[in-house]
């Protein structure tokens, strides 16, 4: 088997080939619009995005490429332009991928479903294509060889015209690298209490993230703070969740921690079932509390 | 201008139950729309009004999604009408199938400029039935949308992917996927719901499914985390025993 592997972040790139070793023979690593990434795979086909163009209108090449290899199973990179690029191929393959893929073999795959409420094992009946998230293979394995082949970007017709981008500012978070984390949820009213949350984190040494709501629509956190099923997977020493319902698609992101606290003012929460220790109340109270005794 | 959203009507997570031999149970479940999509309707609706355009909604579902109360729902959103294929034939459709079909009713929905998909469906959350359907109908894709203006023949997009913004002009017609960012869904009032009940609901049958790509092979409930659940309502109890814990 010939693995094809589409991904544009050098750290995804290593755990897809890595993971791309364990299923195939050979590894082709595709990267669009990114500077080549060289030791990870057998050979990286590189294909350079002309400034007025996206790197998702890369498609007719991404194809080529994947014909020229011969590959016969496709590994992508859960992020968008990869997320664009293995949906135009599997499109033009016939066939479609099987999304966040936590466990590969042969052409089946484990997934989550409706966000951790369930666990699917699908099969691909055609061409085997996976979207893999982080965290799900090792990359420190990656191995391969400096070989780039690059590719002249093919323009479908009515492409898209990129007019100008910018950059965003790298969040000053580290999520995975924590300790201890303390989490807020929609439980905070106003956006001045986060300060007891915060006041708690330096307390612990802990870094401050959230659940998605609060890095979505009202912008208190940048989008990496958020912990859950699309976003940060973490497994720190103690997580504290203030004011965190407990869906699954929460849960799943810190199901991993070694203790969960909870605080929340409705005994019926869920987070209530999934945590070690747990208080009915009031965060404003219970969170000052903590600060102060801890 | 036609403005299509596509949307997936789903079982309620909430609502789903673990039966004794650890298999998913959604006969108790409530029909509802999947959460981002309700963000793709409202900024399908915001256009719509913008550019004073139609807006209908395009969904492919089990049969189960021919549910009054939801296709009223979307219905009260800023939506004209809805075309909806429900049949248990179409129940459990890859990426690339559930595209084919709402290629189908894009075209039974009287053309389109601009097609609106969420970021992703609640069940899956594959991010992947958008460019499918571009594919499909052979129009460009992007997603990440935060913004859209229309300008003649292209709509200028703000994309938010995850290290850059791009600003892109799309040539119409064309598929965009949006953030949920992009628009809060409103709170549709009782004088809308009442409305809705009056427009066109298309609701047809399946025909022709393509044979499937992916299928499912197992469902089951995920393993059980084992925690203490010491849960205090006297908080220098509680106190006093995350101190000890930590
Ligand atoms: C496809 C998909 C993917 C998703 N991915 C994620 C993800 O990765 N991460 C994520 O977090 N969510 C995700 N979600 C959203 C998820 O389903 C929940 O909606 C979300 O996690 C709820 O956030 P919350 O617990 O902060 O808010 P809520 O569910 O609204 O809970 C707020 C809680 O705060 C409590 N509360 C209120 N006031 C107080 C107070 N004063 N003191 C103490 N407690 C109080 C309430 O009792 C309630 O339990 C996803 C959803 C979908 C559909």
């Amino acid at each position: 088997m010939k693995a094809f592997v589409i991904a544009e972040n050098e750290g995804a790139a290593r755990e897809l080939c890595a993971g791309a070793r364990t299923v195939a023979d050979s590894v082709v690593l595709c990267v669009v619009g990114a500077p080549a990434i060289t030791g990870v795979a057998d050979v990286c086909v590189h294909i350079d995005v002309p400034a007025g163009n996206i790197a998702d209108d890369a498609y007719l090449s991404v194809k080529s490429a994947f014909d020229a290899q011969g590959a016969d199973c496709i590994i992508a990179e859960n992020a968008l332009r990869p997320l664009s690029l293995v949906g135009r191929l599997t499109a033009a393959l016939g066939t479609a991928a099987i999304a966040g893929a936590t466990e590969i073999n042969g052409t089946q795959a484990s997934t989550m479903y409706f966000g951790g409420n369930g666990v699917r094992t699908a099969n691909a009946e055609a061409i085997p294509a996976f979207i893999v998230g982080s965290g799900v293979f090792d990359g420190s394995a990656a191995t391969g060889t400096d070989t780039v082949e690059e590719l002249a970007f093919q323009a479908p017709a009515n492409a898209v015209i990129k007019q100008g981008e910018e950059a965003l500012p790298k969040a000053d978070i580290n999520l995975a690298a924590a300790d201890a984390i303390v989490a807020c949820g929609r439980g905070f009213s106003d956006e001045a209490d986060l300060q007891l949350a915060r006041d708690l984190a330096a307390k612990l040494g802990a870094e401050v993230g959230c659940s998605r709501p609060l890095a979505e629509g009202v912008d208190w956190f940048p989008k990496e703070a958020y912990i859950g099923v699309s976003g940060a997977v973490v497994s720190p020493k103690t997580y504290v969740a203030c004011g965190i319902s407990g869906q699954m698609q929460h849960m799943v992101g810190c199901n991993g921690s070694e203790v969960v606290i909870a605080v929340n003012k409705d005994k019926n929460a869920p987070i209530f079932k999934q945590c070690d220790y747990g208080f009915v109340g009031d965060l404003k109270e219970a969170l000052p509390a903590l600060t102060a005794a801890l | 201008m036609n403005i299509l959203v596509a949307c997936k009507i789903i079982p309620d997570d909430q609502d789903i139950q673990i039966a004794g031999d650890g298999s998913l149970d959604f006969s108790k479940a409530h029909q509802i729309v999947s959460e981002y999509d309700l963000n793709a309707i409202e900024f399908a609706a915001q256009l719509g009004e913008a550019t004073g355009s139609s807006v209908k909604a395009i969904s492919v579902g089990a049969a189960a999604a021919d549910d009054s109360k939801v296709k009223k729902n979307i219905l009260s959103r800023g939506v004209d009408e809805l075309f909806l294929i429900a049949d248990d034939a179409t129940a459990d459709l890859d990426s690339a199938a559930t595209a084919a079909e709402l290629a189908k009713l894009a075209n039974a929905a009287d053309g389109y400029d601009l097609i609106v998909v969420g970021t992703g469906s609640a069940d899956f959350y594959a991010k992947q039935v958008g460019v499918h359907l571009a594919a499909k109908l052979d129009v460009p894709y992007v997603s990440g949308v935060t913004k859209a203006t229309v300008n003649g023949s292209t709509v200028s997009c703000t994309r938010v992917l995850e290290n850059v913004v791009e600003n892109v002009d799309v040539p119409l017609p064309c598929v965009v996927s949006i953030l949920p960012d992009a628009a809060l869904p409103r709170i549709a009032g009782m004088k809308d719901i009442l409305a809705a009940g009056k427009k066109p609901m298309n609701v047809s049958a399946a025909e022709g499914v393509a044979a499937p790509a992916v299928s499912t092979v197992s469902l089951a409930a995920p393993a059980a985390v084992d925690r203490k659940c010491e849960v205090f309502e006297d908080i220098d109890s509680f106190v006093a025993a995350v101190k000890a814990a930590l």
